[in-house]
């Protein structure tokens, strides 16, 4: 089927860069013009200054910059920071509050979506509804590791999406929802924490086979490879099901093609990008994925370009096969 | 483990700078930025100690200075609408009599602190950033 897909980026990808001031916001931009980039997406808590009460001469001149180097502004990404406060979380005012702000902040930098978080709750959900509508910006919630879309709540958030909510409030499905085993950057820091490099490896085998945690406690690990064993239990073994894509496609604004680590451009061991990506594009899906790439949690001296460009190399590949 | 390689900008790499009014002491400075890819409010904040040398500083010897004022450690928890940005490093003024002295310090930073939109379940993800580095005191 013809691939009709865009592959954009999202700058939280720079996040290395970013925050240890190799590359500046503008700078940034430059980068993602020069490596043929067109769409664009913004994490506003990491880039804008003064967030979340950014000023209006900021946002005009991010608006300016994107034109500059001839980049679509695509998503303005926004949290729900339920735990901001040490006392109670976020009140429904207050996560209105915060939410409107970021679909004003988004329509006046030139962005025509706000990816929002599941914890905004259906109810506030819906009441955004016809903010979004007179400003004219669409509202999206992230699904993100570890929700996927049998969960109850998620059954709620599609049935407004697919019903008074079509066309202004959607999903961004992340790929993390559909990783199955570690990355390397995971592995390697998981002996810099200690582990040893072969009972990491009867732990990463006993990951794949899906093996009784029971063998694990009552084996001869660590704790930090106890630890490890667990939480990769936890975090890589109820992904999402392919088939899943058809109930969600039609509401899907946007795609965050997460990643943690290529070493190539032909395939990755832990998110099944072949599978992934040629089901969405058999779908009909003919909006932006964004290349998400995320190894910074875990190692800072990785080049965020040369993941990017194998990401794309990847990708290419795939959808046009 | 996620957002533990955004420790490494938790101590800033800047010299170690005393702090003096008219020739007289009051104590020395040096900074630290918020270890995340992202910025967040200093509420969110729920432990932060230091060592010199080895040695524990009081909070009360401690200001934290940001956004053109300054905080004790003890406010921090209250400051939901004191926002950190990932860029801006935080001044640590410790408040102490005599200058630091000239060379090679060693400086511990401990920083407990919540991942606000992280409570997918109901529990957020607290984290423990604690670094140690080598700082030099500024000359001149």
């Amino acid at each position: 089927m013809a691939n009709k897909i865009q592959l954009g980026v999202s700058l939280y990808s720079f996040s290395t860069e970013f925050i240890h001031e190799t590359l500046n916001f503008e700078q940034i931009l430059e980068k993602a013009h020069n490596m043929g980039y067109r769409g664009v997406e913004i994490v506003a808590a990491q880039m804008v200054p003064n967030y979340p009460y950014p000023t209006d001469e900021w946002l005009a001149e991010c608006k300016a910059l994107l034109a500059k180097y001839e980049l679509e502004p695509v998503c303005w990404s926004a949290y729900i920071d339920m735990g901001i406060r040490s006392d109670r979380d976020l009140t429904e005012d207050e996560i209105i509050q915060f939410t409107l702000n970021d679909l004003q902040y988004a329509k006046k930098a030139g962005f025509p979506m706000v990816r929002t978080q599941h914890a905004i709750s259906p109810a506030i959900f819906r009441k955004m509804l016809p903010y979004c509508q007179e400003l004219g910006v669409k509202l999206t919630i992230e699904m993100h590791h570890p929700h996927h879309p049998a969960l109850p709540v998620w059954q709620e958030y599609l049935s407004i999406m697919k019903n008074e909510g079509k066309g202004w409030l959607g999903i961004v499905p992340d790929f993390s929802i559909f990783q199955t085993m570690p990355h390397q950057l995971y592995l390697n820091q998981s002996i810099d924490f200690g582990c040893r490099p072969e009972k990491l490896d009867e732990i990463v085998k006993m990951h794949a086979q899906k093996a009784d945690m029971a063998l694990i406690d009552n084996g001869d690990f660590s704790e930090i490879e106890k630890h490890i064993a667990h939480e990769m239990r936890e975090k890589f073994s109820a992904p999402a099901k392919m088939e899943q894509w058809k109930d969600i496609i039609d509401v899907t604004e946007y795609i965050h093609g997460k990643f943690y680590y290529l070493d190539n451009d032909d395939h990755d061991p832990c998110i099944p990008f072949e599978e992934l990506l040629t089901t969405i594009r058999d779908l009909g899906y003919e909006g932006y994925i964004a290349s998400e790439y995320e190894g910074h949690h875990f190692d800072e001296t990785v080049d965020s370009e040369v993941q990017l460009k194998h990401f794309v190399a990847l990708c290419t590949k795939i959808l046009n096969s | 483990m996620d957002f533990q390689a955004y420790n490494k900008i938790l101590l800033c790499k800047t010299p170690i700078r005393n702090v003096e009014i008219d020739g007289v002491n009051v104590g020395y400075e040096f900074q630290i930025k918020y270890p995340s890819y992202r910025g967040a409010f200093l509420s969110c904040i729920e432990e932060l100690k230091f060592w010199v040398d080895g040695n524990a500083i009081a909070d009360g010897d401690i200001s934290f200075a940001l956004n053109g004022k300054e905080f004790l450690v003890g406010e921090l928890p209250e400051c939901f609408k004191e926002y950190w940005y990932v860029r801006t490093p935080a001044t640590i003024r410790v408040r102490r009599h005599g200058a630091i002295g000239p060379g090679e310090h060693s400086v511990r930073v401990y920083m407990k602190h919540r991942v606000p939109y992280t409570g997918y379940f109901g529990e957020y993800l607290v984290l423990d950033s604690d670094v140690t580095g080598t700082l030099t005191t500024e000359v001149g």
